[in-house]
């Protein structure tokens, strides 16, 4: 499966656009969105709020028209069809479950609607709960489940006809963080067992990564990158991506290119970058921004260790499966913080302690310097 | 190209504009038309042709000129300014006591409290003949025993005490909500600064609910000077607006005329509403948040016993009229003598041979004006919440007009749009059910509007991608989660209707004659006893449709109350 093979393509969206308009002012909630989701994949729009996340998946639905741009299922003009007409499943992140109507009766709507025989909608119905494992509550109101149970109620509803499509959007949104895993976990699970095509919305870059085949992350209504999470993770096309998906440190550097780059950061300090990546030896500009993840920062008690950055404890996170320190480093004067994700504690330093940070080469990256305004602590 | 356009039409879902198209429509033909047919009216002379060229102020001229019209345009605001100031100085404290005392009985004081707003005042408006009027039995009573005489009930002073007697309820509830639901904080804080009880009372808890109270306050002022009945029953040459206007169509046929008074009826409660929101605006006032700490209470035992006797000398006051009803159907010519002497049930035979038809016309129109009412207020509130109308304000207002309106208002604006012109419906059913269900579908629209905002859009979508078309979803998923809003509009719509009078008396014929037309031409040729038969079947049938809906919908009815 290549990035150009089409035969796997099931809905194509191009060049979407959709601008909302008010009395006074109008906002672009989408601005020329093109993307191509891929037949059985779980696909997740991943942004902070406002970034246009819901309103693509919305289009996709039916619920808002776009103001510009196609989008295509399946060689089906989808653009002006009305939703009912669609056949897709959408969870909503209030589950929206009928208040009225007994849980069977929820996950039967759709079975009704399509008219299928007393005996088959049994069958189905029994048969998706038992596949969300809730086989004890059918006669039960929504309102007498917990969060997770309407969820998996949200679910079996959604797939219980066969769509073709399977939107979910911030389904995880309103339970707590325990549950949350493992209900990602479970949607996962079902998903694989459906085989069903599903777009996953959500903010939670975490979620995102455990869950989805590809990710497309969206910015300010246009989608910064597309790519499976440890593209997206280890190799992000801008600062921005960068700085939203996990935890990440930039310094901003100057490189020289020899066989192996070397980089002086504005302290004076000079590390030279072995195993790096590609990006860096291709680097044209003599100066950027250097972006390394805190896991890829290695910590020596020893402050003159050679190839390394100095500084200073400030504080000591134990996070459980890591210990993350805070190091003040100095640029130019301008003190920096920085953070080193280790393994285990390291022996014989404490917060006060002048350290030694090595920089590993292979997961660096280089930007250039005009992306700085992406940051937002920058 | 014909084949996209095809494929278009195909995609395009006509229903919902179909449907709310038509209840936007009703909403034009049957409130917007004749309201603006009158205004337009009130300024034609009777005889000429409604052009403009033929505009005049003549008819609005009698109030300078003639005695009558003034007094009765004076007469009205003395009502109402009296009836609201009346209202507060009984509503208030009852709200307060049963909101922040140790009074028991709070539900039995809430329930009974909320009476005499179903319960049509006219009924109950002759029992204060009966009792304090010259020859009523108080007045025997304080004569043979202490040699003293009440003053004269008949005129203002009757007028103006059974109309507050049946608005208090509006100032009362909307104040002991706000009392309720005011943060006990603000309170707590104010006495920690040292304020005494009292202080805290005029600082801090009155001001936080005086937008309730000038909201009550409106509704009563609009209630008062609306009123047909109980002027018509108590006034005697006492001239209120409304009966001036029942004077015009009903001695004179002069509906231009009545559309002028009708006219400054109308300004007269525009004036209010206009007064209200500049006192509520010019205030600016804490949001009163409901917060999961109770109201405080007050502990004073003197409080409580004080409250105790105020709300119940004001539930026996307020139904006494009712009572007075109920009990003197079961006598014999009462009325006649000082004390009742004789029950039976004579009253009752006589009601079953001569009033059968009023009963049986008053079921028929009441029930379907309802019906009609609960079909387009349901579809008008769901535009109003759900379809992103810009000019929502004017749909809202639109609907709302005729329950702002005098009832009698509306009777003449609906006498006069279909009486002439494209739609002539005048003298027959169609006409009252016309008035019946512009009236009372604010009710529905109000009720419907709160229950369906409570609705997740989430949930009507959620039907809609699992493959519902529109009217699916409407039917299957909207209608249900709004069944109680529409339940509670219609239940309150229904029994207001079966003793709708001032309405009615513009817009009856002779054929359709309904319950309450009974009982005030029964009253006016001095049968009471039949006056009063037929008005203890009415009060039994609008507090049965109460009593079931209460059973039905789980609530208490002053919580029904709350959207009026």
């Amino acid at each position: 499966m290549t990035e150009h093979d089409n035969s796997w393509i099931t809905l194509s969206i191009r060049n979407l656009s959709k601008i909302f308009r008010s009395k006074h002012d109008q906002v672009q909630a989408l601005d020329d969105v093109s993307l191509d989701i891929r037949e059985g994949e779980l696909f997740t729009l991943l942004g902070p709020s406002g970034c246009g996340k819901t309103t693509t998946l919305r289009c996709i639905a039916g619920f808002e028209k776009p103001s510009s741009g196609t989008i295509d299922f399946l060689g089906r003009d989808f653009t002006s069809l009305p939703p009912f007409r669609r056949n897709i499943g959408m969870v909503f992140q209030s589950y929206a479950l009928f208040p009225h109507l007994s849980i069977f009766e929820n996950v039967a709507y759709g079975l009704r609607i399509r008219k299928l025989s007393r005996r088959e909608i049994e069958d189905r119905v029994n048969r998706i709960i038992a596949l969300v494992g809730l086989e004890a509550t059918q006669k039960r109101k929504p309102s007498e489940l917990s969060g997770g149970q309407q969820q998996r109620i949200a679910l079996a509803r959604a797939l219980v006809y066969d769509p073709q499509l399977l939107l979910l959007d911030e389904p995880l949104s309103n339970l707590d963080a325990k549950l949350r895993v493992y209900m990602r976990e479970e949607i996962r699970r079902i998903q694989q067992q459906a085989k069903v095509t599903t777009i996953y919305v959500t903010h939670d870059q975490e979620e995102a990564l455990s869950i989805s085949d590809r990710i497309a992350v969206m910015h300010a209504g246009k989608v910064s990158q597309v790519g499976s999470p440890d593209e997206i993770y280890e190799n992000p096309n801008t600062i921005r991506v960068a700085d939203f998906i996990g935890q990440a440190n930039f310094f901003a550097c100057e490189v020289q290119q020899d066989a192996v780059p070397v980089v002086t950061f504005r302290s004076g300090e000079r590390i030279t970058l072995t195993n790096s990546s590609g990006s860096i030896s291709s680097f044209q500009d003599r100066e950027g921004i250097l972006f390394v993840r805190p896991e890829q920062m290695e910590i020596s008690a020893d402050p003159d260790y050679p190839n390394s950055l100095r500084g200073e404890v400030k504080v000591i996170l134990y996070l459980g499966s890591v210990v993350r320190y805070y190091i003040e480093i100095f640029q130019n004067h301008d003190p920096q913080e920085i953070l080193a994700d280790q393994d285990r504690r390291v022996q014989g330093v404490v917060v006060g302690d002048a350290v030694a940070v090595l920089v590993h080469g292979q997961e660096a990256k280089l930007f250039p310097t005009e992306q700085r305004q992406q940051l937002d602590k920058a | 190209m014909a084949r996209a356009i095809k494929q278009r039409l195909k995609s395009f879902e006509f229903t919902p504009y179909l449907v709310l198209g038509l209840a936007l429509i009703i909403l034009v033909v049957f409130i917007v038309y004749p309201l603006s047919k009158v205004v337009f009216n009130s300024f034609i002379e009777l005889g000429d042709a409604p052009t403009l060229r033929n505009l005049t102020l003549a008819n609005f001229s009698q109030f300078s000129t003639s005695t009558l019209y003034r007094s009765a345009f004076f007469n009205t605001m003395i009502v109402g300014l009296a009836c609201v100031l009346f209202s507060c100085l009984i509503g208030i404290p009852m709200a307060y006591f049963v909101a922040k005392t140790q009074t028991p009985l709070k539900t039995f004081f809430l329930t009974l409290g909320t009476l005499p707003l179903i319960l049509p005042p006219f009924v109950g408006a002759y029992s204060w003949i009966l009792l304090f009027g010259r020859q009523g039995v108080v007045n025997y009573f304080l004569e043979t025993v202490f040699n003293f005489k009440l003053p004269d009930i008949y005129g203002a002073p009757g007028v103006i005490i059974a109309i507050t007697m049946s608005t208090y309820p509006f100032i009362f509830l909307l104040t002991y909500g706000a009392l309720i639901s005011a943060d006990p904080y603000i309170e707590e804080s104010a006495e920690i600064m040292g304020a005494s009880r009292w202080r805290v009372i005029r600082t801090v808890t009155l001001p936080l609910v005086v937008p309730a109270i000038v909201a009550g306050a409106l509704i009563v002022f609009m209630r008062s000077v609306g009123n047909f009945g109980v002027p018509a029953i108590l006034g005697g040459n006492f001239y209120v607006l409304p009966t001036l206007i029942h004077f015009q169509v009903t001695g004179f046929f002069n509906l231009n005329a009545a559309a002028a008074i009708a006219m400054v009826n109308v300004v007269l409660v525009a004036a209010a509403i206009l007064l209200s929101q500049y006192v509520t605006s010019r205030r600016s006032y804490v949001t009163i948040t409901s917060t999961t700490q109770a109201a405080r209470i007050s502990s004073s035992k003197l409080l409580k016993w004080v409250g105790t006797i105020f709300c119940f000398g004001v539930i026996f006051f307020s139904l006494l009229p009712h009572l007075t009803v109920i009990f003197t159907s079961f006598t014999e010519g009462w009325a006649g003598t000082r004390y009742p002497n004789k029950f039976s049930l004579q009253n009752f035979r006589r009601i079953f041979e001569i009033a059968l038809v009023p009963i049986r016309n008053s079921l028929f129109l009441a029930t379907t004006a309802t019906v009609i009412a609960s079909v387009i207020g349901t579809l008008l509130s769901y535009i109003n919440v759900r379809k992103n109308l810009r000019a929502r304000w004017i749909l809202d207002l639109t609907v709302m007009l005729p329950f702002i309106l005098p009832g009698i208002v509306v009777g003449v604006a609906i006498l006069v749009g279909f009486s002439s012109g494209l739609l002539i419906l005048s003298g027959t059913w169609m006409i009252m059910v016309v008035g019946f269900f512009i009236r009372r579908m604010p009710y529905i629209f109000r009720s419907t509007t709160a229950s369906l905002s409570q609705i997740d859009v989430a949930v009507e979508e959620a039907s809609t991608i699992t493959g519902a078309p529109w009217l699916t979803t409407f039917r299957k998923i909207t209608l249900p989660l709004m069944a109680p809003g529409i339940l509670a509009g219609a239940v309150i719509s229904f029994a207001t209707l079966m003793g709708e009078l001032s309405t009615t008396v513009i817009l009856y014929s002779a054929r359709w004659k309904t319950i309450s037309v009974a009982i005030v031409e029964y009253l006016f040729s001095a049968t009471i006893g039949p006056a009063y038969a037929l008005g203890t079947i009415l009060i039994v049938l609008v507090l049965t449709a109460i009593f079931l809906a209460n059973r039905i919908l789980g609530r208490r009815m002053s919580q029904m109350f709350k959207m009026v």
